[in-house]
């Protein structure tokens, strides 16, 4: 909980300051900018991997929803998202991270993927969150993703990244969010706002969130469910982009990352896109109804590759940039 | 304007200084008058100068930034004095003279230098060399271009005072000091895909005896020594000093507070002492797996890791210095506090360097940052630590006890007065 929230905080910080690095007088430091994509990635995977996605999504009321980590696993939760190697954290993150009640609900089925995230070759997930991350940070990829566009969703596998969700790869979404969550659409962005606790449940209670009820569901982990594609792993830039924004030609990319408050506003509006499920992804935020059943997979939404995929306003407001 | 680089001369007797407005001031020591004993010499302005000027880079229209991030003196031959300055691109060489006697007495130039009229010279005089006020004049003698496509941070005189080294984010280049078209690359870490790079070079030296032996730093926390005799591309290291992470201290941020900022050998050469964000370690070249001695500069914003990034005070890149026996290192840290420790009786001590505290011949008085628990009068608290106010820049005198501490834009220079001591 306060992780996520921390988690979050730090991801904002940290785009912020990467976009502040464009305009800086001497151009890009490569170094300071490595280090603030360091941290980035670190709190992306405690984001992901933080038991109590839904935290925020409770609003104000403030559903603690923090559930304690679900017994399976051994408690992934901060500890494990510490930025422990992504696999580790990413495995242990699934199985803490439903917490969600309604989750165990239908967890059943999450559960599977979820042990079989964990097994999953490190290699997946990793790919899969590193992937989520990429996304974020790769401007072009936006562009090219952004056929996908925000509505939507598709299947931004393929496209790549798309929206760069950020930490949870929460796709943006195709429209916004706010309401249902009301309060916290964003803050937790990533996959938190969506999965929380109510909204596996209920996709279509949230309205937007519907989408991305589904979607995120899971949870920070981003375990791409078992049979997940690989990766795609051919944008993977993003995540050096920022610290690695060397060469003018890398800068450019990184800078195109976009206006950070747009894209922080994005992150947190809308997460349709996180229903998806694991596999393949294919699954598009699609109507909430859609992802209910998946939205009940804990945690693998949220940074799975389709879901990052998917960013479409994320897309929109990158290729904007 | 903000000094961005202290430097004192190999002998001590000057004292070169940089800042971010690309001008370099020197000091020199004035020689112990018999009128004041207890003066030890006070520095005083020697010359000023500018040596970078902001640039522009049309191709990708990048800005340069004119700020001196480091100076190095080279050994002195003859009577001039010769330094390195370096910005984030181009190297200087500078060549510092003094005239203090001019001809007079030109048979064929009046005082003036006016030609004078042939036939009112009846007679001829050798012209004689008379005092005059002292100059010191300043020049480029070289300028080391286009070397580096990233950030330099660091140079190096090697001890074969024929060479150089500059490092920038990816790469080192070894220079020839009078060959300015030309440099050799010796280190290249750029990784074929950025996208997988995961650590930069942050700072690199020259071993003090042996010209064949150089570290460098990186922002992992690792130290890699390297023999130039090994092969004409030193990226495989000779020896690599790391020490392994402690498991039960890390956070969001471990990756940046494990980046090493500065690493400078021993006057020995048996040492090296490098800074990270919390802490100053010396390392034995001859073990590699970890530091022999770990000093905590201020641990108390272990706590406050998450804040300091929010005001990118975690980016700051500290120095160190070893005094000239190899005895005791300084580094600075926040609230224009520096701190001391002494290796052999395992003392520490922190000090300011502040108009209040610092009346000439003041004896400096201790501080303490107390950190919850008893809180002593004078005692400042974590959350009243000024962080704006930084000593990132010092330099301790090759031979005695004087130092030379950088607090944004002024700069202290403190003398021991009797044997120094630790508290």
């Amino acid at each position: 909980m306060e992780f996520k929230l921390e988690a979050h905080r730090i991801v904002s910080i940290s785009l912020g300051k990467i976009y502040n690095s464009r305009v800086q007088r001497g151009g890009i430091k490569l170094h300071k900018n490595l280090l603030v994509s360091l941290v980035l990635r670190s709190a992306r995977q405690v984001y992901l991997s933080d038991p109590c996605p839904g935290l925020y999504l409770a609003g104000p009321a403030g559903s603690p929803a923090v559930s304690p980590p679900q017994p399976g696993e051994p408690a992934a939760g901060p500890p494990a998202g510490w930025g422990e190697p992504p696999p580790p954290a990413a495995r242990a993150a699934w199985p803490d991270a439903e917490p969600r009640p309604e989750r165990l609900a239908g967890s059943a089925e999450p559960a599977a993927p979820m042990t079989g995230a964990g097994d999953t070759p490190r290699g997946g997930e990793t790919e899969a969150a590193e992937a989520a991350w990429r996304c974020v940070e790769g401007p072009r990829e936006a562009a090219e993703g952004g056929a996908g566009g925000p509505a939507g969703g598709s299947d931004g596998f393929p496209e790549g990244p798309r929206g760069a969700r950020g930490p949870c790869g929460c796709p943006p979404g195709t429209e916004e969010r706010p309401g249902p969550l009301g309060a916290c659409p964003r803050l937790d962005c990533c996959c938190a706002p969506r999965p929380a606790e109510d909204e596996p449940p209920a996709p279509p209670a949230v309205g937007s969130r519907k989408r991305g009820a589904a979607g995120v569901g899971g949870g920070p982990g981003d375990c791409p469910a078992p049979g997940s594609s690989p990766r795609k792993k051919p944008r993977r830039n993003s995540e050096e982009q920022p610290g690695g924004a060397a060469t003018a030609e890398e800068e450019e990319e990184e800078m195109e990352t976009g206006n950070v408050a747009n894209l922080i506003s994005i992150f947190g509006s809308s997460f349709s896109g996180l229903l998806r499920k694991s596999p393949g992804g294919g699954r598009e935020e699609a109507e909430g109804e859609e992802s209910g059943p998946e939205a009940a997979e804990p945690g693998q939404i949220c940074c799975d590759k389709p879901v990052l995929r998917d960013i479409n306003p994320w897309s929109t407001a990158i290729v904007a940039f | 304007d903000i000094i961005s680089t202290v430097e004192f001369n190999h002998t001590g007797e000057l004292l070169a200084t940089g800042d971010k407005g690309g001008r370099v001031v020197i000091f020199q020591r004035e020689p112990e008058s018999k009128n004041a004993p207890h003066s030890q010499g006070e520095y005083d302005v020697y010359s000023t100068f500018q040596s970078h000027e902001p640039e522009f880079d049309y191709l990708k229209s990048l800005e340069i930034e004119e700020k001196i991030n480091k100076i190095k003196w080279l050994p002195q031959h003859n009577a001039a004095h010769s330094l390195l300055s370096t910005n984030d691109k181009t190297i200087k060489l500078w060549k510092i003279t003094e005239r203090d006697k001019r001809p007079e007495g030109y048979n064929l130039k009046d005082e003036e230098g006016k030609l004078k009229d042939l036939s009112t010279v009846t007679s001829l005089q050798v012209p004689v060399l008379k005092p005059m006020d002292l100059m010191v004049e300043v020049s480029p003698r070289r300028v080391f271009a286009n070397g580096h496509t990233y950030h330099i941070n660091s140079i190096s005189v090697n001890s074969d005072c024929e060479t150089y080294m500059s490092a920038d984010d990816l790469r080192i280049n070894l220079w020839h000091l009078a060959v300015t078209d030309r440099s050799f690359n010796i280190v290249d870490i750029k990784p074929a895909n950025m996208e997988d790079l995961t650590e930069v070079i942050t700072a690199s030296e020259f071993h003090p005896h042996h010209c064949n032996l150089f570290v460098y730093s990186s922002s992992k926390g690792s130290l890699r020594l390297c023999d130039m005799r090994a092969a004409a591309l030193c990226d495989k290291h000779s020896k690599l000093f790391e020490e392994p992470e402690d498991p039960s201290n890390r956070s969001f941020f471990s990756e940046i507070i494990s980046s090493v900022s500065d690493v400078k050998f021993s006057h020995s050469g048996r040492y090296m002492l490098t800074r990270d964000y919390l802490t100053v370690k010396v390392w034995d070249l001859n073990m590699e797996a970890r530091p022999i001695e770990t000093y905590q500069v201020h641990d108390y914003l272990r706590s406050k890791l998450c804040s300091l990034y929010e005001n990118d005070c975690i980016f700051d890149k500290f120095e160190c210095a070893w005094n000239g026996s190899d005895s005791v290192i300084m580094t600075g840290a926040y609230n224009n506090f520096f701190r001391m420790f002494d290796r052999n009786t395992k003392r520490d001590v922190t000090l300011e360097a502040s108009r209040e505290s610092s009346k000439p011949r003041a004896v400096l008085k201790p501080r303490r940052v107390c950190v919850g628990g008893k809180r002593r009068r004078d005692d400042i608290s974590v959350d009243s630590l000024d962080f704006t106010k930084k000593i990132l820049h010092t330099a301790w005198h090759p031979a005695e006890n004087i130092i030379a501490v950088a607090a944004t834009n002024n700069l202290y220079i403190f003398q021991d007065k009797v044997n120094s001591e630790m508290h």
